[in-house]
């Protein structure tokens, strides 16, 4: 599955899914709103291009990493602390592409995919800062 | 001819989203999101330089592509084109 949606998904049954012929090793990212000491966060994304820049960082992952199954679910809306944001299940025949294959894609997904996280304090909002400025993370086409 | 400026994040909270726009043939790029940004000083100075260029960090995408900045002023606007303006990505 790859999507962006606001609801959050079941990681048990992914990794149920994840577990194809010849599947010797999954692993799941699972990125979590972090206390801060923020009350919220509100996740938007350019929904249409950031779901295309997931499936072609799906495909080139599999690709690059031999992986069986890839799963990933960008959550959107307003989340509490400790809730899901984004998780990543991967699975493959052997433990170093199936690390690889889930470090490549959460790296991938920092540098382009137009997803921004907003940080609502009791003092307002922040919005965070991404990691890769202009030019260094060129969403793909 | 009729077009779709969407903002995102800090930028639409500036300027708004899903903005139609009335424009003149020939119409640039640059300058159809100038034109949107002027309205709101606020939004205009989060997304241009003091030269009305955009800031390093501004991405631009039109119909889901990105477009350079150094193209952005020759880049002719289309009916039905969709332009998007945002700051980094911040994902994940």
């Amino acid at each position: 599955m790859i999507a962006i949606r606001n609801d959050d998904v079941d990681i048990g049954r992914l990794i149920e899914e994840a577990k194809q012929p010849g599947t010797g090793a999954v692993v799941v990212f699972d990125g979590i709103v972090r206390d801060d000491d923020i009350r919220e966060m509100e996740l938007e994304a350019y929904e249409e291009v950031a779901l295309k820049e997931l499936e072609k960082i799906a495909q080139d992952a599999t690709k690059l990493h031999n992986l069986l199954h890839v799963d990933i679910i960008h959550r959107i809306g307003r989340l509490s602390v400790g809730e899901n944001i984004l998780i990543i299940v991967v699975s493959a025949g052997h433990r170093p592409d199936a690390y690889a294959g889930s470090r490549y894609i959460i790296e991938e997904i920092k540098k382009g995919v137009p997803v921004w996280k907003k940080e609502l304090t009791k003092d307002g909002g922040r919005w965070v800062a991404g990691e890769h400025p202009h030019g260094s993370g060129k969403p793909r086409h | 001819m009729t077009v779709r400026v969407r903002f995102f994040a800090r930028f639409r909270e500036l300027l708004g989203t899903d903005i139609p726009a009335e424009l003149e043939t020939g119409s640039t790029l640059l300058s159809l999101v100038r034109s949107i940004a002027e309205k709101k000083e606020e939004g205009y100075t989060a997304i241009f330089d003091e030269h009305g260029n955009f800031h390093e960090f501004v991405i631009v995408m039109r119909n889901g592509k990105r477009v350079e900045h150094e193209d952005a002023a020759a880049v002719r606007i289309s009916d039905g084109d969709e332009i998007a303006v945002f700051p980094p990505v911040a994902g994940g």
